[in-house]
């Protein structure tokens, strides 16, 4: 005999479903793949594949290299956090709007475009900042190479800096300077302090914007594929891709032998970093009421550390766009001068907008941000709901689901992603890489979702039941309009995702599903930096736009 | 260890304005005993505290520490606080999360080098002092909020500082717990015979705790005595308002009789504590709830002797308190809860002179 089934019990399960399948799926596929002859044909389980791919001499040099980057580059970025948030919270330097500002702004630069920007000034051959050096001091060789590991390093490190910034900086705001004072007046100096006071208690926040340094830089595609790949310095990300995309035998199996140790150490540090991040809350002491402290006055070193902070933005934000809109400018890559100015033209500008694959891509990456983001919004609003207001074991699992394709690497989870449309008529389609979008970046719409939910009680939802409202009802006449702000910021921050992805688009990217990241990349590829820039300026004036919308709509909310 | 504080001053600068935390404060703290700076909110006692531990620099004066001059301007001295060789306990009690109690308690001793064993034996003696014996091992922050006040002391006072100091300690406690401290707290300061300085705001906590008591208000020192002088016998009508719960009715003085001051007021003729106030002149007579001693029916009017009407009763626990209608006056008294007495009857009243309290304008 059944019972009568609760309608928000149907509604968990099809979302499990769903969500399942969007994001467990795709393991599912990696982990047969891996065992399996061919893309095309299962055929017999098989160990081979693993066998070919570790045992692969390259492999080691791979593996030594992406120690030594993700681990350089989640110090880097952590340190610089620190420094930031200390300056920031603590001390008396000037203009601290700018700090927001570098925790902000760099998502709307995407990485790619950051990595060539970096590569246009720092370049062996004819980087700009390399040739001035050369013209200036007669050299005969390039100063700097960034087409190297330490290049790759810096580069991403300053990529992951706002999101480690962003850890960081709250846990340092929430500091009881009590703590610090206490020690000073128990006879230890200010160095002393630093290192057994105030660098201990932060330590899970240190250690929780460590970790998710190396996730995201194990998953980086962008810095490898642009500065990395042309030193010959291959990383895990660029190794899988290179046994996928280039050359004339392309091996599935093999990638996915390799992605599935990525996936795991991947998956394994995302629980670390819940782990880090849960004891943080705990070591919340008692706060301080009324008495606040005055700022460290830094004296003489303000303006020399007010100016370092400002040469960082400069780096992070300004930089990147002024030398593209540059290249889309000059014939070939020179030094700002007169004759370069005289030189400029809207020729590359017209070689882009006149290039049909350029267009293509463009058409392509407006149509997944549009209609992605509407879907993936869609199905967000339905998850966060359950997640947040039904309590019960599914919707438990349905949290864990979402969240899981938080710690996907895009190349990994994009190669599990084709054992399985290469199975079905979307492959090639570019409703493969809408399917793949809302997957991998399903976290980052239900999170506004899940925290707008929060904020509607429970009352409002359950007087509309007793009016008569079905579930239906109510969540299209309630809930939903209540959750407008949310719904719009969340809407924009995966459109402008969307619009500049590469990981999975470099995977799951055909000829006629060309997306505008890959369009770049392969202007990299063949050096026409001039185009890249032209197109590059036109993605990041997409993603600025989303993203100053983004802010508005939240802003216009609050107020109301 | 005496301090002295002498015109010591400290300015803010916010939106444009100076604010004076502390203005020109002149004060001897005494040595081995127990002194509250006492004010309401933003009256720089905090300040004060920050600026003897060091915390806080002053924009001008003199601090010394016994024979020791921690802070100058002429003299350009500036001791850091890990110098001044003090202790103290914070209105967080800032434990840190990261230690346990043996490591919290140890580290004044740590920093200053001190050997291993001689180290554990100090921490010992030290929390079996304050009663934590055992708790060594327990992380800091499983402790309970009395429990954890007590590792704060222990750790201010491992170290054999020469004045220790108390920034709102028992503020993050709840009511109960707050008196039970506080008992605890001045067993503990009797038995040490050291210098504590210790900064409330709130009355009761500086009255039962103090040796001396400072009140501050708007960054200068109002008045200084001992709790009983500045409860019964302030000079300072602030003083008076702030330390309990006073009535003040305007007076004008009429003349010295028999060893006291006698005054005209709402409440007729009032024969009041000696003080040297010329005829003529104005003061307020400051008289305290629990001295109205309210008695049924009318009284003939005369010296010292008031008639009124109860015009309302609110009972809180050990006591009522009633508003006492008199002329034109709102009088707060005491009554007991056996007094028998009910809104509306017609009450008289006896003051005692030696409880009229006339403080200056």
């Amino acid at each position: 005999m059944n019972g009568p089934t609760n309608p928000r019990t149907r509604l968990t399960w099809s979302l499990i479903f769903i969500v399942g399948a969007l994001t467990v799926f795709p393991v599912l596929m990696l982990v047969l793949g891996s065992f399996s002859e061919g893309l095309t044909a299962f055929g017999h389980f098989t160990t081979d594949k693993y066998v070919a791919a570790y045992t692969d001499p390259a492999f080691f040099e791979v593996i030594a290299n992406t120690a030594i980057f993700v681990l350089g580059t989640s110090l880097l970025s952590t340190v610089l956090a620190l420094f930031l948030a200390y300056l920031n919270t603590r001390t008396d330097i000037p203009f601290k709007g700018l700090f927001r500002v570098i925790s902000i702004v760099p998502m709307m630069i995407p990485h790619l475009l950051f990595a060539v920007s970096w590569a246009l000034l720092l370049n062996p051959s004819n980087g700009l900042v390399n040739l001035a050096l050369k013209q200036a001091f007669g050299l005969d060789e390039a100063p700097f190479n960034i087409y190297s590991l330490w290049g790759m390093i810096l580069v991403e490190g300053l990529l992951e800096l706002p999101i480690a910034y962003l850890i960081v900086a709250p846990a340092m705001a929430s500091f009881d300077v009590a703590l610090e004072e206490s020690s000073r007046v128990c006879g230890a100096g200010t160095w002393r302090t630093l290192l057994r006071v105030t660098l201990p208690v932060l330590r899970p926040a240190i250690l929780a914007a460590f970790t998710l340094g190396i996730v995201r830089s194990l998953a980086s595609f962008a810095v490898p594929a642009m500065i990395g790949m042309p030193g010959r310095v291959q990383v895990l990300a660029t190794h899988l891709y290179t046994m996928i995309s280039t050359g004339f035998a392309t091996d599935y199996g093999k990638a996915a032998a390799v992605g599935m140790s990525v996936l795991v150490a991947s998956v394994t540090l995302i629980v670390v970093y819940r782990a880090l991040t849960a004891e943080s809350e705990k070591f919340v002491t008692v706060s301080s009421r009324g008495f606040r402290p005055t700022l460290i006055e830094l004296g003489r070193a303000r303006l020399p550390l007010f100016g370092l902070v400002g040469l960082l933005s400069l780096a992070l934000i300004v930089l990147p766009v002024a030398v593209l809109l540059y290249t889309s400018f000059v014939p070939y890559s020179m030094v700002p001068s007169s004759r370069a100015f005289s030189l400029m033209s809207l020729r590359h500008w017209a070689a882009v907008l006149e290039d049909p694959i350029s267009l293509l891509a463009l058409k392509n990456s407006l149509f997944l941000a549009v209609v992605g983001a509407t879907l993936g919004v869609m199905l967000s609003v339905f998850v966060a709901y359950v997640i947040v207001k039904v309590k019960s074991r599914a919707a438990g699992l349905l949290e864990s689901l979402s969240y899981l394709s938080f710690s996907f690497p895009g190349i990994v989870i994009g190669v599990g992603f084709m054992w399985f449309f290469v199975q079905t008529p979307l492959y090639a389609t570019i409703w493969a890489l809408l399917l793949g979008y809302i997957a991998t970046y399903l976290p980052y719409g239900i999170r506004p979702m899940a925290s707008a939910f929060v904020q509607i009680h429970g009352h409002l939802e359950e007087s509309s039941l007793v009016c008569g409202a079905s579930p239906l009802t109510t969540m299209r006449r309630i809930i939903v309009p209540l959750l407008i702000p949310g719904i719009v910021s969340g809407w924009i921050l995966l459109a402008s995702m969307f619009v500049r992805e590469l990981t999975l688009s470099v995977v799951l990217s055909r000829p006629g599903t060309e997306v505008l990241a890959v369009q770049i990349l392969r202007f990299s590829e063949d050096g026409l930096w001039g185009r890249l820039s032209a197109l590059g300026i036109v993605m990041i004036f997409i993603s600025t736009t989303l993203v100053v919308l983004a802010t508005v709509v939240g802003n216009r909310f609050k107020a109301a | 260890m005496e301090i002295r504080i002498s015109g010591v001053s400290k300015y803010y600068y916010a939106e444009g304005k100076t604010i004076k935390a502390l203005d020109d404060v002149n004060l001897v703290i005494p040595a081995n005993r127990i002194f509250t700076l006492l004010g309401p909110s933003g009256s720089g006692k905090t300040t004060l505290l920050r600026c003897i531990v060091g915390l806080e620099m002053p924009d001008t004066g003199e601090i010394a520490i016994g024979d020791e001059i921690v802070w100058s301007r002429e003299k350009n001295i500036s001791v850091p606080p890990e110098k001044r060789g003090l202790g103290m306990v914070f209105q967080t009690y800032a434990i840190w999360p990261h230690m346990n109690v043996f490591d919290n308690v140890a580290y004044p001793l740590q920093v200053r080098g001190m050997a291993k064993d001689e180290i554990t034996q100090r921490v010992a003696e030290t929390l079996r002092f304050v009663q934590l014996e055992g708790f060594e091992r327990r992380p800091a922050t499983k402790l309970s909020g009395g429990q954890q006040q007590r590792v704060a002391l222990a750790r201010a006072l491992v170290a054999a500082p020469k004045v220790i100091l108390f920034d709102e300690p028992l503020s993050n406690l709840d009511a109960k717990l707050r008196e039970e401290t506080r008992k605890e707290l001045r067993a503990f300061l009797g038995k040490l015979g050291i210098t504590a300085v210790y900064v409330t705001h709130d009355r009761v906590e500086a009255l039962a705790l103090s040796d001396s008591i400072a009140v501050m208000r708007a960054g200068q020192i109002v008045e200084t005595g001992s709790p009983q002088k500045i409860y019964f016998d302030a000079d300072h009508r602030f003083v008076a308002d702030f330390i309990g719960r006073a009535n003040l009715v305007p007076a004008r003085v009429v003349a010295e009789e028999g060893g006291q001051t006698v005054v005209d007021c709402a409440l007729g003729r009032v024969a009041c504590q000696r003080r040297a106030i010329p005829a003529g002149a104005e003061a307020t007579l400051c008289i305290r709830p629990e001295f109205i001693h309210v008695m049924n029916g009318e009284a003939p009017a005369g010296q010292n002797m008031v008639n009124g009407r109860i015009a309302s009763l609110a009972f809180v626990g050990e006591t009522y308190e009633a508003e006492i209608h008199a002329g034109e006056l709102q009088l707060l008294a005491r009554i007991d809860p056996d007094a028998g007495l009910a809104a509306g009857d017609a009450v008289h009243f006896a003051l005692a002179p030696a409880h009229c309290l006339l403080v200056a304008q």
